[in-house]
């Protein structure tokens, strides 16, 4: 292994170092277009934004925009292993797409697992997650949302997992999980218990991977409860304790309702994180079971290992309308609104 | 009025985007191009030796000692693990942008030729000089770095005296020593490769004679997969869950009395167990009376399908300095590794030393492993049965006919 030299530094900026280049200029160059046209062609009033928004708006339409096109591309074509390019027989056409999308609820995804199967694993794994982040996380927060000694430590202890690159945390929970070396299992051992099979038992191991992300995930959803909790007027509770609201009632009549804002687009970012989380699924499951893989570790395989590329294209884009479909009844259901400044909250008052 | 002054800036910013956005892609493939001709050449190594066994340390000194006698070529090798390196060069293929050079298993030309991502090289070294290489449709696409790459059963001396001969003696020598944190044998429950061994031994193929129709739903496979439950589940000599990480640790640790792994892993054992270290044949299936059939490869050079001009001289003067004699010698001396050049390859030094005539007479039984695309098919069929034999899911019957099916369905896609 080559140690990290300055050298090394200087080299691998020098090979990056064209491509930044390139990027700078062609910034440049869009600006002063935008410029021209807008500011001095047709003095527009909003001349200035559109110029700040351009560098953004193209890093967005190269890195997502491009991706999700080439990827709907691909589900018009019958690519795969025998048909990389179009000398060797790639073709596109709805035909291939109706093949597709048709193949992905009929054929197995995996070796042996069809669609429906290993959606209701997602929406387990989803359902499992999210409840256990948000009743977790509330808890804790609610718990360090009171004066106490050393809250800062405490606080920061929390956001240990989210701090430690997520690959890495993976990567360690799964030398845990060995059953011969990991700390689970010599604990068990040395209580006189059966050591567990984590890695090849299935029900284990899609505990295995519960357990690593309920440990990732409960962090994120404290620290923003946490900053829910503390917005919340404390003069509501003194209002409620004298006309002699217990803790209980306080908690489902004032705090549950206005952190309802906060909490919202937290769970909404937490269900589409969870349900496209593929680092924890695919690496925990060393083994491939089947039984642990969720759409997107799914959909991994069947691209690069089947080499499935036009399946695995129309898999992808049925996984996004699911997610799609989810969002938007979410969003009718909790009646959020996103609207600059302003926050609607479930019981309709405006606050701002 | 207002809402039409508004329109036309925004699509005059869109216009602006869109045409934005082309030039940046043309420019980043168009670049690395036009680097190549000029100056120094420089391609990329992948390998999938790993670090553990030390070998992938040494390709990067060999490129290094390599680099150091020709200044103007520039290697920058990378580790990958052998699946990774596979969908890994597939992918980098797709996006335009494969490293040169390949160091990996035979199996993946299969793949590769499949998709036309490898040249043939058939113009690039002296075939005579070297064993068989990977042949298909008339051509040759590898060049030979090592040969064997076999199983084979590896034993510490100091809880093993004798090897056994037969699979009734290794459960028997097993049972006595597995005790305590000790395992008498362990190999990798992950992986198929180390099930067509034995598949081998109860007479079976994962191939009919056309060489891609698979037969995994055969008697023979049953028996197989009944065998490794039964070493598991009834005589309980190996460990219940164990990767190849865990079973290398073992051994190294003197916690396991015999391991099944492959040539690739001597020299490291050596160094470790030093003369403590026996080799041997696996034992003789005592329901057949036939002896296991561990795949043989070896590695090999593969090049990415459009090296061409002077990165294809730089890269076959490094395959040429890899495959020289001197080089080649150093690989048999520090891994055990058998070579690839036949003049090293029948040197007296092979049948003097016990772990390399071990590994002879085991490459002796060996099987040349598939290289077809449709080995692909068979593996990915074979992998996730046998982990649910092996997590006592799926009874050997079912695991058999599941993979069958799968190993089809995996073909037709192919297709």
């Amino acid at each position: 292994m080559q140690s990290l030299s300055p050298q090394l530094f200087a080299k691998s900026l020098g090979e990056v170092g064209t491509t930044i280049l390139f990027v700078l200029v062609a910034i440049i160059a869009i600006e002063f277009l935008l410029y021209y046209i807008l500011k001095v062609k047709l003095n527009h009033v909003y001349a200035l934004p559109f110029m700040l928004v351009a560098p953004a708006a193209i890093g967005l339409l190269l890195l997502v925009a491009y991706p999700i096109g080439y990827n709907a591309v691909l589900s018009f074509t019958n690519m795969s292993l025998r048909r990389f390019t179009v000398e060797r027989g790639l073709t596109y056409g709805i035909k291939n797409a109706v093949e597709n999308f048709v193949g992905v609820f009929t054929e197995p995804i995996l070796k042996q697992r069809h669609f429906f199967p290993i959606l209701f694993t997602t929406v387990l794994w989803t359902f499992i997650q999210v409840s256990s982040h948000v009743v977790l996380g509330m808890f804790l927060a609610i718990l360090l949302n009171r004066p106490m000694k050393l809250r800062g430590i405490y606080r920061t202890l929390l956001l240990f997992p989210w701090a430690i690159p997520q690959i890495i945390a993976v990567l360690a929970w799964r030398g845990e999980f060995n059953y011969e070396y990991g700390y689970p299992n010599v604990i068990l051992k040395s209580l006189g218990l059966e050591p567990i099979r984590w890695l090849s038992d299935p029900f284990w191991n899609f505990a295995a991977i519960n357990i690593t992300n309920i440990w990732l995930g409960v962090p994120f959803m404290t620290v923003v409860l946490l900053g829910g909790l503390q917005s919340i007027d404390r003069t509501y509770y003194e209002a409620s304790e004298i006309d002699g609201a217990g803790k209980i009632y306080q908690f489902s009549h004032i705090t549950l309702p206005l952190i309802q804002p906060v909490m919202t687009p937290a769970v909404i970012l937490g269900v589409i994180w969870t349900f496209n989380m593929f680092n924890i699924p695919f690496f925990i499951n060393q083994l491939e079971l089947e039984s642990s893989d969720i759409l997107v570790t799914a959909l991994f395989r069947a691209a690069f290992e089947y080499n499935r590329y036009g399946f695995a294209a129309a898999f992808a884009l049925v996984n996004f309308f699911i997610l799609l479909v989810f969002t938007l009844a979410y969003l009718k259901l909790t009646r959020f609104k996103f609207d600059v400044g302003t926050l609607v909250t479930a019981t309709g008052k405006k606050r701002r | 009025m207002k809402r039409k002054s508004q329109f036309l800036p925004v699509a005059i910013f869109l216009v602006i985007l869109l045409l934005a956005g082309s030039p940046l892609f043309a420019g980043g493939t168009k670049e690395g191009e036009a680097a190549e001709p000029e100056g120094p050449v420089s391609f990329a190594l992948w390998t999938q030796e790993g670090e553990s066994e030390g070998v992938y340390q040494w390709i990067v000194s060999l490129t290094q000692e390599f680099m150091e006698k020709n200044p103007d070529i520039k290697i920058d090798t990378v580790q990958k693990d052998t699946e990774a390196l596979r969908e890994d060069f597939q992918t980098a293929s797709l996006a335009g942008e494969p490293p040169e050079l390949l160091w990996t298993v035979n199996d993946h030309a299969g793949p590769f030729t499949a998709a036309g991502l490898i040249q043939p090289v058939d113009n690039l070294y002296d075939k005579n000089k070297f064993v068989e290489s990977v042949v298909m449709e008339g051509k040759t696409w590898a060049v030979p770095i090592s040969s064997g790459n076999h199983l084979m059963l590896l034993y510490n001396k100091s809880l093993v005296q004798k090897p056994p001969e037969t699979t009734d003696e290794l459960i028997e020598m097993g049972k006595q020593l597995t005790k305590g944190d000790t395992y008498g044998l362990v190999y990798n429950q992950i992986e198929p490769f180390w099930l067509v061994p034995w598949l081998g031994g109860f007479g079976g193929k994962v191939f009919a004679d056309d060489g891609v129709t698979p037969t995994l739903n055969t008697p023979e496979m049953v028996n197989t997969l009944q065998f490794l439950y039964d070493l598991k589940f009834k005589h309980k000599i190996v460990p219940p869950e164990s990767d190849y990480g865990t079973m290398d640790t073992l051994f190294k640790e003197g916690k396991a009395a015999m391991i099944i792994n492959g040539d690739w892993s001597l020299g490291d054992y050596a160094s470790i167990l030093k003369d403590k270290l026996g080799v041997a044949k696996l034992p003789k299936v005592s329901q057949t009376g036939k002896y296991p059939a561990p795949y043989t490869s070896g590695k090999y050079f593969m090049i990415a399908e459009d090296v061409t001009g002077a990165q294809l001289t730089a890269v076959k003067k490094f395959m040429d300095f890899v495959t020289s004699e001197d080089v080649q010698q150093r690989m048999l001396k520090t891994f055990k590794r058998l070579p690839a050049l036949l003049t090293v390859l029948k040197s007296p030094e092979i049948t003097s030393d016990p772990i390399l005539k071990g590994s002879s007479e085991q490459l002796a039984y060996g099987t040349p492993m598939p290289s077809v695309v449709e080995m692909r098919a068979n593996w990915d069929a074979m992998k996730p049965e046998m982990n649910a034999v092996l997590a006592g899911s799926k009874t050997p019957k079912d695991a058999a006919l599941a993979m069958q099916k799968a190993a089809e369905a995996g073909i037709e896609a192919l297709k």
